[in-house]
C-alpha cells in the first residue's frame, strides 16, 4: 500500500472511537434502508406467497358480483368440458381470542386435492401414520378444523388441541405446511356452511379452465370470472398504497442516511486537508491525495454497508412485525416471516454504503481537489467565506425549493413525482442551514452567554466558525426533526380528521357485529326493528368487488335512517343527498371519486347479479375506511341488483324521544349477545377504529425514531469532529485559565446550540412537511382529503428529542475532554 | 583554466502576490527581485506579515504569484504547469516547517520514506534510514511524532526534506517552534546537511542565531526583499 | 406356480402348501373378494382410511347397520346393475381392448366404488354430509403410441359430485359416468386430454358367481357378497388421448364386474395376479393367482372358462398352468413385474402366449397411499379346443413393488 493511503488510513485506527462512530453512523443509514427494504420485501412476499399458495394452481375463480354462489352451480360445472377441476371454497374469517382475524377456508378435501395439493395431502399423509385416532373425524365433527403449522406453532396447538375462536372452539384435528406468511384454518365445507350459515351456498369456485373463451362465454351472466392474472393484479392493487407508503419511508430512511455519510465524508476530508496540504508540499500529486482518501471513504463504505446490512437485517425482522401487524389490521391477516440472510443483503449494504458515501464524498472531494496547499498547510480551516457564503448556499437552496416546487405542482401526474418533490424540498431547506446559523447566531449568543456565560458564548462562536461541518450535522438533524414533525403533524390530522368523520357518521348508539365477520341473521334486524323506542336500525353491507379492474367496496345501507341519525361529511350538499339514494342512486367516496375521476352526476357501471348495472352518483362523501374507493346505495337497491341479503352489522338508532334511553340499550345488548352476536357502544367502536388507525402508523412511528437515531449519530459525530479538530484550542483554552469543567460546558453548548437550531428550522420545515405529507401525498397515495389540524404534541416531541439528542453526544466529547485533560497541550501532535 | 559564469539557481522579477482576487488591498508581495546563488545557505528576516512566508510558498510552486516570474534552475515556474511544479517539487524541493507538518499517523522512518516514494525512485529503505541517521535519530525509526520531542520532529522534517537530495531547500522558521538550544543543534543540522548535498538552502527566520549560518543575509520589508542588513540590526 | 417343476408336475404346489388341500369350494366370488381388498390397497389413502375408520372404529357400533350378505339373492335385472346403498361397499368395474380402423390397439379400464361411511347420514338434508365416498380409476393404453395414462378421483355425493342410482345403472363421478339405457352400458369419462366415450352392449348374459351369485368368504353369516360379470361386451365408441388430440373411433372388447357386501376381509396376501381373457373364438377365461407372502401359493387361486353360449365353469388351481416368460423392470418403482405368459388349461383345452400391450402399465397412486400396481391390456395368441386362437384382455399384477406405503 502507498504511504499516502496507509497515511490516511492510520487516521482510522488512531482515533478509533471517531471512526466507530462514524462506521456507525453509516451503519445506522445502511440499516434503515435496508430494514425497511428487507421488511417491506417480507411483508409483499410473503403476500404474493399467500396468495399462490391460497390460490393453489387454479386457473380461474367464479363468484357471484356480490355474496355467496349457490352450490347448484357445481353440478353444472361437472357437465362443462372446458372446465377440467374446480374447488368449491368458503372463504372467511375468525378472531381468535388475542381478536386477530385469521382465514378460514371451507373446502371439500377431495376436490380441493386437484386444486392446493399440498393441503389435503400433508393431512392425510400424517393422519395415515396415526390411524388410531379417528381419521375420520374432519369430517365427522362439527368442530374439527387443520390448522397450519406455523400458527400452530405459534399457538403452541398440536392435533387434539382446542383453538378458541369467535366462532366457538374448534377441535385441531391436524396441521399442513403453510409456506405463505397468512395464517389459515381449514375445515370441511359442510362444517363451514353450518358454522358460517350457508347452507346451500358457498363464497367461491376455484377452477382450472382448458379454454377460457369458451368458458367466459358461458358463464359471463350473473358470476364473476377472474382469472390468475386478474387476480394478482386485483390483490396487488389492494396493496398499492401501502406498499407506497413502504417505500417512502425506505426513501426517507435513505435521505437521512447520505445525509449522515456526506457528514462523515466532510469530516475526512477536513481532518485530512492539512494532511493533504502537507502532502502536496512534498510533491503528491492531486490523484494520489484523491485516490487515499477513496480508498478511505471506499472502507468506510464497505465496512459501515456491511455492518448496516447486518443491522438492517436485525432491524427488518423487528419492522417486519410491524409491518405484517399494519397490514393485518388494515386489509387481510398476514405475519410475514422476515426475509433470511443472505449474501445479497450484505452486497446491498455494501453497495448501499459505497455509493451513499461515494455521494457524500462528492462535494468535500471536490473541495479537496481544489485545496490549495498553501491554505491546507496552514493547519486548521476555519469556515471561511462566513456569512457571503451561506447566503450564496442559500440561494441555491431558493432555486431547489423552486423545483421542488414544481415536482410538487406536478404530483397529480404520479405519486412518485410528489415524492421526489418532498425530497427536494428537504434538500433545499437544509441548504438553507448555513444562513439560518448566521442570522440565529447573534440571538443565540446572547441567549447562551446569559445562561452559560463565557463558554456559552465561545460555543455558539465555535458553530459559527466550523460551519462548515456544523451545518451539515444541523442540517441532517434537521430533516430528521422535520420528519418527526412533520408525521406527527400529519398523523395528528390525520386523527382528527377520523374523529371528525366518525362522529359525524357513527352516530348509532349500538353497532351489533363490527368484528370478525360474523354475519347478522335478518329475523334479529326485524327483531330490533321491532322493539319500542327503537328509533331506526342501518344495516351494513360491506363486499368487495371490481371497478374497472381494481378492487372497491359496494356498502349497502338504510339510506332513510341514515339521513335521519347521522351527519356525513358531504363534499357537497348536505343530508338532502340522501333523497335520490332511496330511489336507487348511488353515493360515492371522495377516494373513489378522485381514484376514478368520478363526478356528482355522473354513473358507474357495476357487474349484479344479472349484468351490468348502471348507477348515478348523486354525492360524494368524505371517508377514512378504504382507500380503494367505496359506492354506497340502499339496502333495496343492492338486493335488487345482488340478490344478497346479508347483514355485516347493525348500526342502532334510539328514538330521542324514548324516555328510558338506558334499558332500551341494554335489552338490546342483551338479546344481541343471546344470539352470540358481539356489541360494541359508539364509544367503544370508536376506540376501536382509532386503535386501528393508531396501528396503521406503527410503521411509520418507528421510521420517525430510526430517523432520530440516524440523526443522533450525525450529531455526535459532527461534536466528536470538532472535539478532535480543536484539540490544540481547547489546551489554548487551558492555558487562558478555563477550567475542564468549562471547556465540558462549552462542547456541551456547541452540542445545545446546534440542537437549538435543527429544532428552530424544523419547527418551520416540520410543519411545511406536514402540509406536503397532506395536501400532496396523502391526498395522491390514499385519495382522500386530510383536515390539517395543529397540535402542539409533535413540536414537544421534536423540542425533547433535539435537546436529548445533542446533550446525548456531547457526553461523550466531553467524557474524551475528562479524559484527556492531562494531554491537552497546545503543542501540535 | 575556465572561468564557468554561475548560472543563479534561484532568479525572481519583479514579484507582486495579491490574496485578494481583485488585486484590492495590501499586496503581500510587491514587486520584488532576487536571486540565489547554487549552493547558498540564505537567511530571510522580516516582521511578521511582510511576506516571507508568501515568498516561500511562491518559490516553492506551492502558490502562485498575481504578476512577476521565477525561475528555478532556468526554468519558469508558471510555464511547468501545475503538473510540471508537482514534479518540481517532489523532485528538486525540500521543505521545513516550522511546525515541523510531520504526517501523524506515519513513522519517523515512513514519513521520510514517503518523500522518496513520492519522488518515485525505487523504494530504498535503506536511504531513508541513512538520512534518519544522519539526522541522530537512529533507533527512531518506528515512533510516530506524537512519540518524538519537537527537536526530533523537525530532525524527521529535516530527513524528509534531504532524503531525496534536493537542489532547494525552503525552511520556513525551522527553529520558531524550538527551545533555543534545541534549534542551534537543528540548525547545525540542516546547515550541514545542506552543504554536504550542496543544496541551496534558504531560511525565513526570526532568530538571530540564524544569521552565523547564513552565507548571505536578506532582509524582506512590506513585500519588497533587501540585500545585505547587518544581522545586529534585525533583532526584535 | 410357473417353474418348469410345476408345468411337469402339477402336484407339486399342493405337496408345497399342504391348507390348500382343504379348501375345495372356493368359488370366483372368494377370488374376486381378495382382488377387492387388494383393490383398497390400491385406492387413495383416504379410502384406506376411511375404511379403516369404519371397520376399526365404528364397526362394533355401526356395523350392524348395514345389511349383510345372507342367502341367496333373488336377483332382478335392471335393477340390480344399480346401487345397493344399504350394503357398506360396491363396484363396477370395466376393462376393455379396442382398436381404431387402422388396427392400433387401445385398453381401457373404468372402475366406480362406493364405500359406504355412515348409514344415516348426520345431516341428511345437506348434500354435503357424508353417506358415501365415492372412488374411480381410469386408464388408458395406447400400444401403438406405447403410452399409458392413469388417473384417479375420490369425492362425496355433494351437490351432484357423485351419484349411484338405485333403480338401474348409472353411476357417475363428477364427469366419469356409467349409464345403462336400454340393453346398452355408455361409458364417458374425461380427464384433461383424456377422454372415452363408449357404448357396451352385452352379448352374454350376467355371470353369477357362486350359490347364484352369493360368495361365500368366511364360516361366519354374512362373511359373503354378491357378485355378478357381463364377460363379453361388444364395445364401440370414441377415445381421446393427450397423443391423438382429435377423438378416435374404436371397437372392441369389455368386461364388466359388479359386486356389493358389507364384511370384512383378511389381507394378510403378498399380492396377486389375475387374467381377464377374450379369446377369439368367443370363449372368455378368467385366472386368478394369489401369493402368500411365505412365498407359497394360495390355494384360493382359480379360475373361470365362459363359453361362447354363456355357460361357465370354475377353474381350480390344478387345472391351470402359468409359466412367466419374462419380466419387466419399473424403473419408477424399481418392482420387478412377470411381462409375459404361457397359460395353459387342459381340461380346457387352452395354450396361450400373451403380453402386455406397452411394458410400462404401472399405476403409481402418488396421490392417495403410495401403493403401486400395474394394471394394464395385454395380448396373445394360442390354441382353443384344437384351434387358433388370438385373445386379448387385462391383467391386474399387485405387490410386486414392496411395500412402499410408508413413503410419506
Amino acid at each position: 500500500m502507498k504511504i499516502v493511503t496507509k497515511a490516511f488510513l492510520r487516521y482510522l485506527l488512531k482515533r478509533r472511537s471517531l471512526s466507530i462512530l462514524q462506521l456507525l453512523g453509516i451503519a445506522c443509514g445502511v440499516a434503515a434502508v435496508i430494514g425497511m427494504g428487507l421488511s417491506a420485501q417480507s411483508a409483499l412476499s410473503s403476500f404474493s406467497k399467500a396468495v399462490e399458495f391460497l390460490r393453489g394452481i387454479s386457473t380461474h375463480l367464479i363468484e357471484r358480483p356480490a355474496g355467496p354462489i349457490d352450490e347448484g352451480v357445481l353440478a353444472k360445472l361437472v357437465q362443462d368440458n372446458s372446465v377440467d377441476f374446480f374447488a368449491p371454497v368458503i372463504d372467511r374469517r375468525v378472531r381468535l381470542a388475542d381478536s386477530e382475524a385469521i382465514r378460514v377456508l371451507g373446502i371439500d378435501p377431495f376436490l380441493d386435492r386437484n386444486i392446493r395439493p399440498e393441503i389435503s395431502r400433508a393431512y392425510f399423509a400424517e393422519r395415515h401414520q396415526d390411524t388410531k385416532e379417528d381419521p375420520f373425524s374432519f369430517f365427522t365433527d362439527e368442530r374439527s378444523v387443520l390448522i397450519d403449522s406455523n400458527l400452530a406453532a405459534q399457538l403452541k396447538l398440536q392435533p387434539g388441541s382446542r383453538l378458541e375462536t369467535s366462532q366457538g372452539a374448534f377441535n385441531v384435528t391436524g396441521t399442513f405446511p403453510n409456506p405463505s406468511g397468512e395464517p389459515l384454518i381449514i375445515m370441511d365445507i359442510l362444517n363451514a356452511q353450518k358454522i358460517f350459515d350457508l347452507k346451500g351456498s358457498v363464497d367461491r369456485i376455484d377452477l382450472i379452465v382448458n379454454d377460457e373463451a369458451v368458458f367466459r362465454s358461458r358463464w359471463e351472466h350473473g358470476f364473476r370470472i377472474e382469472s390468475k392474472r386478474q387476480r394478482q393484479e386485483s390483490l396487488t392493487a389492494l396493496l398499492y398504497a401501502f406498499k407506497l407508503n413502504l417505500q417512502a419511508l425506505s426513501l426517507l430512511a435513505l435521505f437521512v442516511g447520505t445525509f449522515l455519510i456526506y457528514n462523515t465524508a466532510m469530516f475526512a476530508v477536513v481532518s485530512r486537508r492539512r494532511d493533504a496540504g502537507v502532502l502536496r508540499s512534498l510533491g503528491a500529486q492531486r490523484y494520489e491525495i484523491v485516490a487515499a482518501f477513496l480508498a478511505e471513504i471506499f472502507l468506510f463504505g464497505i465496512l459501515g454497508g456491511a455492518l448496516g446490512a447486518v443491522f438492517g437485517h436485525i432491524l427488518s425482522r423487528f419492522l417486519t412485525e410491524i409491518v405484517g401487524s399494519t397490514i393485518s389490521t388494515l386489509y387481510f391477516f398476514l405475519k410475514p416471516s422476515p426475509q433470511p440472510w443472505s449474501l445479497l443483503t450484505l452486497a446491498a449494504g455494501i453497495a448501499f454504503g459505497c455509493i451513499a458515501s461515494l455521494l457524500g464524498a462528492v462535494s468535500p472531494l471536490i473541495e479537496l481537489i481544489l485545496i490549495e496547499p498553501v491554505k491546507a498547510i496552514r493547519g486548521r480551516v476555519a469556515y471561511r467565506g462566513g456569512t457571503r457564503k451561506a447566503g450564496k448556499i442559500a440561494l441555491i437552496g431558493i432555486a431547489i425549493l423552486c423545483a421542488a416546487a414544481v415536482f410538487l405542482a406536478f404530483s397529480f401526474y404520479h405519486v412518485y413525482v410528489g415524492y421526489a418533490g418532498t425530497f427536494i424540498f428537504l434538500l433545499g431547506v437544509s441548504l438553507f442551514t448555513g444562513f439560518t446559523v448566521m442570522s440565529l447566531a447573534p440571538a443565540l449568543r446572547w441567549l447562551f452567554s446569559r445562561v452559560g456565560g463565557i463558554q456559552g458564548k465561545l460555543a455558539v462562536a465555535n458553530i459559527r466558525k466550523n460551519m462548515g461541518r456544523t451545518a451539515v450535522a444541523i442540517a441532517a438533524f434537521m430533516v430528521a426533526l422535520s420528519m418527526s414533525i412533520g408525521l406527527g403533524s400529519m398523523i395528528e390530522s390525520f386523527r382528527h380528521s377520523l374523529i371528525w368523520w366518525m362522529n359525524g357518521q357513527l352516530k348509532g348508539e349500538l353497532y351489533v357485529s363490527t368484528k370478525g365477520d360474523t354475519e347478522v341473521p335478518e329475523d334479529f334486524y326485524q327483531e330490533l326493528k321491532g322493539m319500542p323506542g327503537i328509533g331506526g336500525v342501518d344495516t351494513y353491507r360491506n363486499v368487495q368487488i371490481t371497478y374497472r379492474g381494481t378492487p372497491v367496496y359496494i356498502t349497502a345501507i338504510n339510506a332513510s335512517i341514515l339521513q335521519r341519525f347521522t351527519q356525513f361529511g358531504w363534499v357537497s350538499g348536505g343530508n338532502e343527498n340522501w333523497e335520490p339514494v332511496k330511489q336507487g342512486s348511488v353515493i360515492v367516496s371522495e377516494s373513489f371519486s378522485r381514484r376514478f375521476n368520478v363526478k356528482k352526476g355522473d354513473t358507474v357501471t357495476v357487474g349484479g347479479i344479472e349484468g351490468a348495472v348502471q348507477f348515478p352518483v348523486t354525492a360524494i362523501f368524505y371517508d377514512y375506511t378504504t382507500e380503494h374507493g367505496l359506492i354506497m346505495m340502499d339496502r333495496s337497491t343492492y338486493i335488487r341488483h345482488f340478490k344478497d341479503r346479508t347483514i355485516n352489522s347493525l348500526g342502532v338508532f334510539v328514538d330521542p324521544k324514548y324516555p328510558d334511553r338506558e334499558k332500551l340499550i341494554a335489552e338490546v345488548k342483551k338479546r344481541a349477545r343471546g344470539r352470540n352476536l358481539p356489541v360494541a357502544t359508539k364509544g367503544e367502536l370508536h376506540n376501536t377504529i382509532l386503535s386501528v388507525f393508531d396501528n396503521t402508523f406503527a410503521v411509520t412511528r418507528s421510521m420517525r425514531v430510526l430517523a432520530i437515531i440516524v440523526a443522533f449519530f450525525g450529531i455526535a459525530g459532527a461534536l466528536m469532529t470538532l472535539f478532535v479538530e480543536r484539540r490544540r484550542e481547547f489546551g489554548i483554552y487551558r492555558a487562558l485559565g478555563f477550567s475542564v469543567r468549562q471547556i465540558a460546558g462549552m462542547t456541551l453548548f456547541e452540542g445545545i446550540g446546534m440542537g437549538l437550531v435543527s429544532f428552530l428550522m424544523s419547527t418551520g420545515v416540520g410543519t411545511a412537511l406536514a402540509l406536503i405529507l397532506i395536501k400532496v401525498i396523502n391526498l395522491r397515495s390514499f385519495n382522500w382529503t386530510i383536515f390539517y389540524h395543529f397540535t402542539f404534541d409533535p413540536y414537544l416531541i421534536a423540542a425533547i428529542t433535539a435537546i436529548a439528542a445533542s446533550v446525548g453526544a456531547s457526553i461523550y466529547p466531553i467524557w474524551k475532554v475528562y479524559r484527556t485533560y492531562p494531554q491537552i497541550q497546545i503543542r501540535e501532535e | 583554466m575556465v572561468f564557468l559564469v554561475m548560472q543563479p539557481v534561484i532568479r525572481v522579477t519583479d514579484l507582486w502576490k495579491y490574496y485578494s482576487d481583485d488585486e484590492q488591498g495590501e499586496p503581500a508581495l510587491r514587486g520584488t527581485n532576487l536571486e540565489v546563488a547554487a549552493g547558498d545557505i540564505v537567511a530571510l528576516f522580516g516582521k511578521s506579515g511582510s511576506g516571507k512566508t508568501t515568498l516561500l510558498n511562491l518559490l516553492a510552486g506551492l502558490d502562485r504569484p498575481t504578476r512577476g516570474r521565477i525561475e528555478i534552475e532556468g526554468q519558469d515556474l508558471e510555464a511547468l504547469g501545475e503538473r510540471g511544479r508537482t514534479r518540481f517539487r517532489r523532485n528538486r524541493l525540500g521543505f521545513v516547517f516550522q511546525f515541523f507538518n510531520l504526517l501523524p499517523t506515519l513513522t519517523a522512518f515512513e514519513n521520510v520514506f514517503l518523500s522518496l516514494e513520492l519522488a518515485g525512485r525505487h523504494p530504498d529503505h535503506a536511504a531513508a534510514r541513512t538520512a534518519l541517521a544522519s539526522v541522530g535519530l537512529t533507533g527512531k525509526e518506528d515512533r510516530y511524532p506524537h512519540e518524538l520531542s519537537g527537536g526530533e520532529q523537525q530532525r524527521v522534517a529535516i530527513a524528509r526534506a534531504l532524503v531525496k537530495k534536493p537542489s532547494i531547500t525552503l525552511a520556513d522558521e525551522p527553529t520558531g517552534n524550538l527551545d533555543t538550544h534545541t534549534g542551534t543543534h537543528i540548525l547545525d543540522l540542516l546547515v550541514d546537511q545542506c552543504r554536504q548535498t550542496q543544496t541551496t538552502l534558504i531560511m525565513v527566520s526570526h532568530a538571530m542565531i540564524t544569521c552565523q549560518y547564513a552565507k548571505r543575509i536578506l532582509q524582506m520589508e512590506d513585500g519588497v526583499v533587501m540585500e545585505d542588513r547587518s544581522c545586529e540590526a534585525s533583532g526584535p | 406356480m410357473n417353474s418348469k417343476k410345476q408345468k411337469d408336475n402339477p402336484e407339486e404346489p399342493l405337496r408345497r402348501t399342504p391348507n390348500a388341500l382343504r379348501r375345495t369350494d372356493f368359488s370366483i366370488i372368494t377370488i374376486y373378494d381378495i382382488r377387492y381388498t387388494i383393490y383398497e390397497k390400491v385406492l387413495s389413502r383416504i379410502l384406506v382410511l376411511l375404511i379403516l375408520t369404519v371397520f376399526v372404529c365404528t364397526a362394533s357400533a355401526s356395523g350392524a347397520d348395514w345389511r349383510q350378505a345372507i342367502g341367496e339373492r333373488a336377483w332382478s335385472f335392471p335393477r340390480d346393475h344399480g346401487s345397493h346403498p344399504e350394503y357398506r361397499t360396491e363396484w363396477w368395474y370395466f376393462t376393455g381392448n379396442l382398436s381404431d380402423k387402422s388396427g392400433n390397439r387401445y385398453g381401457y379400464q373404468l372402475t366406480f366404488f362406493r364405500h359406504g361411511i355412515e348409514k344415516m347420514p348426520k345431516d341428511p338434508g345437506n348434500p354435503w354430509s357424508i353417506r358415501d365416498i365415492y372412488l374411480a380409476h381410469f386408464t388408458v393404453t395406447d400400444a401403438a403410441g406405447k403410452r399409458f395414462w392413469y388417473s384417479e378421483r375420490t369425492s362425496r355425493m355433494g351437490p351432484g359430485l357423485a351419484f349411484s342410482d338405485t333403480k338401474g345403472l348409472n353411476v357417475w363421478l363428477l364427469n366419469w359416468s356409467a349409464r345403462m339405457i336400454q340393453n346398452v352400458i355408455y361409458l364417458s369419462a374425461r380427464q384433461k386430454n383424456l377422454e372415452i366415450n363408449l357404448e357396451l352392449v352385452p352379448q352374454k348374459p350376467p355371470v353369477l358367481h357362486g350359490q347364484k351369485g352369493l360368495s361365500k368368504k368366511g364360516p361366519g353369516e354374512g362373511q359373503s357378497s354378491y357378485y355378478y360379470s357381463f364377460t363379453d361386451l361388444r364395445t364401440t365408441g370414441t377415445i381421446r388421448t393427450p397423443l391423438s388430440k382429435q377423438p378416435i373411433h374404436v371397437k372392441g372388447i369389455s368386461w364388466f364386474d359388479q359386486e356389493f357386501g358389507s364384511n370384512q376381509l383378511s389381507t394378510d396376501q403378498a399380492g396377486w395376479d389375475w387374467f381377464s381373457l377374450h379369446l377369439s373364438d368367443g370363449r372368455d377365461l378368467m385366472l386368478y393367482f394369489l401369493r402368500r407372502k411365505d412365498g407359497t401359493m394360495e390355494q384360493a387361486s382359480s379360475g373361470t372358462i365362459v363359453e361362447k353360449n354363456g355357460t361357465s365353469r370354475h377353474l381350480r388351481l390344478s387345472d391351470i398352468s402359468v409359466d412367466i416368460l419374462g419380466k419387466w423392470k419399473s424403473p419408477k418403482s424399481n418392482g420387478t413385474y412377470p411381462a409375459r405368459w404361457r397359460i395353459r388349461v387342459p381340461s380346457a383345452r387352452i395354450d396361450l402366449t400373451i403380453s402386455p400391450y406397452v411394458p410400462d402399465q404401472e399405476l403409481i397412486t402418488e396421490e392417495s397411499s403410495g401403493i403401486t400396481y400395474w394394471e394394464g391390456a395385454i395380448g396373445g395368441s394360442g390354441i382353443s379346443m384344437e384351434r387358433n386362437v388370438t385373445c386379448e384382455g387385462y391383467v391386474e399384477l399387485t405387490g410386486y413393488a414392496g411395500s412402499i406405503g410408508g413413503i410419506f
